[in-house]
């Protein structure tokens, strides 16, 4: 097969505009196709990075917008298997009433989140800081930097659901995400130094020590508090925020259909340029075939052409999504409205199988005009040509 | 003399399978740049059709929706009488006080969902005066009765009329289906906000007021005294721009839109191009024979700008009626395409290709032909005739 290597090569740079112009398109659908593959799979990756096996969300089966009554900790971190448990109440706070609430805040129990969030690798120092001083904060490297803040700096969060000023001074840094974090107790003390108790809580995270017994454990909790005032719902931190983002499906839905489509139209630009080809070649086909060349030799050859044209559009495809998933981040980079957009990044498998959908679709577009030709008798096609 | 328009169109069924092929191509991409386009106009359209420019919404200070908004009985109290809020005949004001939660839903496709429930009094038909119950009854206060938008009992699970519908701590009897034209409150819950409000445990008893401001009043001077109600940390604006800053978020999927357009036009256009080279190519004798007749250099131009101008003008129509059938599907297969906004709720879409969306692809695929033709044509403009006559 390799001696026909260089009629191969000669044959596709026979009409070298064609070639050049037909890779290019395949190129663009490809880098298209893979960009918006890549949507579902970044929205995979960006779970999987932000959750561990051991850690547990529990809160009100009615809603998250619900609370539990703060009571629930004790019970839950005194069951076998549990090794401890921090709370988050949602805060709502602003710096600017303008401009609303730019980065989720939340009041938590400052003495376990070093366990609870203990693969967050948060600065030792830093914590004992948190747990030591009631008005410390942790502050999210995300929002330090939309803030401009740095630590020691003093912030006021102004929130938008309780009656309460928080004055806070930045402990530390959370290098994952945007959150900020104060302790329950200042928010407790802020809301009886305004006549109001505050015994409820939003979620309660709870760390276990064994993966194996994320279940049971589970179905343990909603046991416990099945039939009480505030029935809960647990679910393991992956499943917590793929639920939150389960209403992206329908995005997610039109992004498939459009890949699709537009996989589609490589294989039409793809076929239209291979059935040219062979539509022009059907005369030099006949004399071949009368000069003793086998057919599926020459059936051969024009396949392989043709993948081979698909094949390296598709990697010059790959490449141009690659920067296409840089440029948009670039684009997008700090703007928290964008969502799974600044999570685009370019995962592997996509890549390899949008390279062999490439391929693939090169033998087809190359096998159809070929085996038409083929029907035609070496004399008809003569007769015809000449 | 001029080149038939009918020798353009007879050319591109001479060559049917490449011409398919072609028209193929564009019509994808107009299905792709359409589809996604509609996504974003539909998710505005419910959104800016939302909400009456006669009325306010008052939150608490910073707070850029509803749902995250708390405000006591005394401001209530407090602003309940202020001048300029429109009156009903019996003299009551025109201010419905509500009560907003998100409480999980479960959809028909599985999962669940933050769906908007909103407390009100009956005062709320009167403020939201485009809402209408449009089959069954208007909710009896305190009897566990709900009303359901249109779009939730599309989507969910147990919202259908005459349902029990279980959110919250209870469930609720569906009595009636609510509507609006399309826009946002035909995705929420509407049920009485006193049991709302026990049933969520809630220590303030609203998330916000909406009021109707009075004919002739004026509507700023209102929006000012009561955000600067030194009692309050109240915040007050038209119901109309808070619904358009809600919208804004659908600014991101341009970004996609442009992404397509871009990449996939740039490969049809390229697609065409082909097509129309290898069409010049064919027809070499055929041209040189034009040209010995005495038709122009322009007149060929022209004609084979027609040529792809027309496989393009076949590809929008047939991608339009193809995108305008899809989205169609995708709708009724998923009840409606839900869209969570940045404050957990669930915008339940009916998506549809706008006028304006096919516009945009219209012009694409103008584009796409005019490019794609121009140098193919330029290049069977100029060719020599008589050695076009000896190429043959």
């Amino acid at each position: 097969m390799m001696k026909f290597a260089p009629l191969i090569w000669k044959n596709l740079g026979r009409n070298k505009l064609r070639s050049v112009i037909t890779g290019i398109a395949i190129a663009f659908a490809v880098a298209m196709v893979c960009v918006l593959r890549m949507l579902p799979a970044a929205l995979d990756g960006m779970l999987d990075s932000m959750s561990a096996g051991t850690r547990i969300s529990v809160h009100n089966k009615a809603g998250l917008t619900y609370s539990l009554p703060y009571a629930y900790v004790n019970k839950v971190r005194a069951m076998h298997g549990v090794v401890d448990v921090a709370t988050y109440q949602w805060f709502g706070g602003v710096v600017d009433e303008d401009k609303g609430v730019q980065f989720p805040n939340f009041a938590v129990d400052s003495d376990h989140v070093a366990v609870v969030f203990e693969d967050w690798k948060i600065d030792a120092k830093a914590l004992e800081d948190f747990e030591n001083y009631r008005d410390g904060a942790l502050v999210g490297t995300m929002t330090m930097k939309q803030q401009g803040w740095k630590i020691g700096d003093l912030i006021t969060l102004k929130s938008t659901i309780v009656p309460v000023e928080a004055k806070l001074r930045i402990v530390g840094e959370i290098e994952r995400g945007p959150f900020v974090w104060f302790s329950r107790e200042y928010l407790e003390q802020a809301m009886l130094a305004q006549g109001l108790s505050f015994d409820t809580t939003g979620t309660l995270w709870v760390r276990i020590d064994d993966a194996s017994q994320v279940n049971p454990l589970m179905a343990r909790i909603d046991e416990t508090f099945r039939n009480s005032e505030a029935e809960t719902s647990s679910e393991t931190e992956k499943a917590f925020f793929s639920n939150m983002m389960s209403s992206a499906q329908g995005y997610v839905t039109i992004l498939l259909i459009v890949a699709g489509v537009v996989t589609l139209c490589i294989v039409f630009i793809a076929a239209n340029t291979a059935s040219m080809s062979v539509r022009e070649r059907v005369g030099e086909l006949a004399i071949m075939k009368a000069l003793g060349f086998r057919w599926r030799t020459l059936f051969t050859t024009l396949v392989v052409e043709a993948a081979l044209l698909s094949t390296v559009a598709g990697a010059v495809g790959v490449l141009l999504s690659i920067g296409a998933t840089n440029a948009l981040r670039a684009i997008t980079a700090g703007s928290a409205s964008a969502g799974p957009m600044n999570a685009f990044f370019v995962s592997n498998a996509v890549l390899v199988q949008t390279l062999f959908v490439a391929f693939f679709i090169g033998i087809v577009s190359g096998a159809f005009p070929a085996f038409g030709a083929s029907r035609k008798s070496v004399a008809q096609t003569l007769r015809e040509v000449f | 003399m001029a080149l038939p328009l009918s020798y353009s169109l007879r050319s591109l069924f001479a060559r049917r399978l490449r011409t398919g092929l072609t028209v193929g191509v564009i019509a994808l991409v107009v299905v792709a740049v359409s589809l996604i386009l509609s996504l974003a106009s539909s998710l505005r359209r419910t959104l800016v059709s939302s909400g009456d420019a006669r009325n306010l919404i008052v939150m608490r200070k910073g707070s850029d929706n509803d749902g995250s908004s708390q405000l006591t009985l005394q401001s209530l109290q407090d602003i309940r009488f202020f001048e300029g809020i429109a009156r009903s005949p019996e003299g009551e004001p025109l201010l419905s006080p509500e009560l907003v939660m998100q409480p999980f839903f479960i959809p028909r496709t599985g999962g669940r969902e933050n769906v908007l429930v909103r407390g009100v009094e009956l005062m709320a038909l009167a403020v939201h005066d485009d809402a209408k119950i449009a089959e069954g009854r208007m909710f009896v206060p305190s009897s566990g009765e709900a009303v359901v938008g249109r779009g939730v009992a599309r989507r969910y699970l147990g919202a259908q009329l005459g349902d029990q519908l279980a959110f919250g701590r209870n469930s609720w009897k569906v009595v009636g289906i609510l509507e609006s034209g399309g826009s946002s409150f035909e995705s929420e819950v509407w049920v009485d906000a006193r049991e709302l409000a026990n049933d969520a445990k809630r220590v303030m008893p609203y998330s916000g007021f909406r009021l109707r401001v009075a004919d002739g009043a004026d509507l700023e001077a209102l929006a000012r005294r009561i955000g600067d109600d030194p009692r309050h940390a109240l915040e007050a604006k038209r119901e109309t721009e808070y619904y358009a800053e809600q919208a804004e978020a659908s600014g991101q999927i341009y970004v996609l839109v442009v992404f397509v357009a871009l990449f996939a036009g740039l490969g049809a256009m390229l697609g065409a191009t082909n097509t129309l080279y290898a069409a010049v190519q064919a027809r070499v004798a055929e041209i040189g024979t034009l040209r010995a007749l005495g038709f122009s250099r322009a007149e060929i131009l022209r004609s084979f700008v027609v040529e792809s101008l027309a496989t393009a003008a076949l590809g929008f129509v047939v991608g339009g009626a193809l995108a305008i059938a899809l989205a169609a599907g995708v709708s009724a297969a998923l009840g409606g395409i839900s869209w969570q906004a940045e404050t957990f709720t669930t915008n339940v879409i009916q998506l549809r290709v706008g006028a304006w969306d096919l516009a945009v692809a219209a012009a694409l695929s103008i584009v796409i032909g005019l490019v794609g033709g121009f140098f193919p044509a330029r290049r069977a403009a100029n060719l020599r005739p008589i050695e076009a006559l000896r190429k043959a």
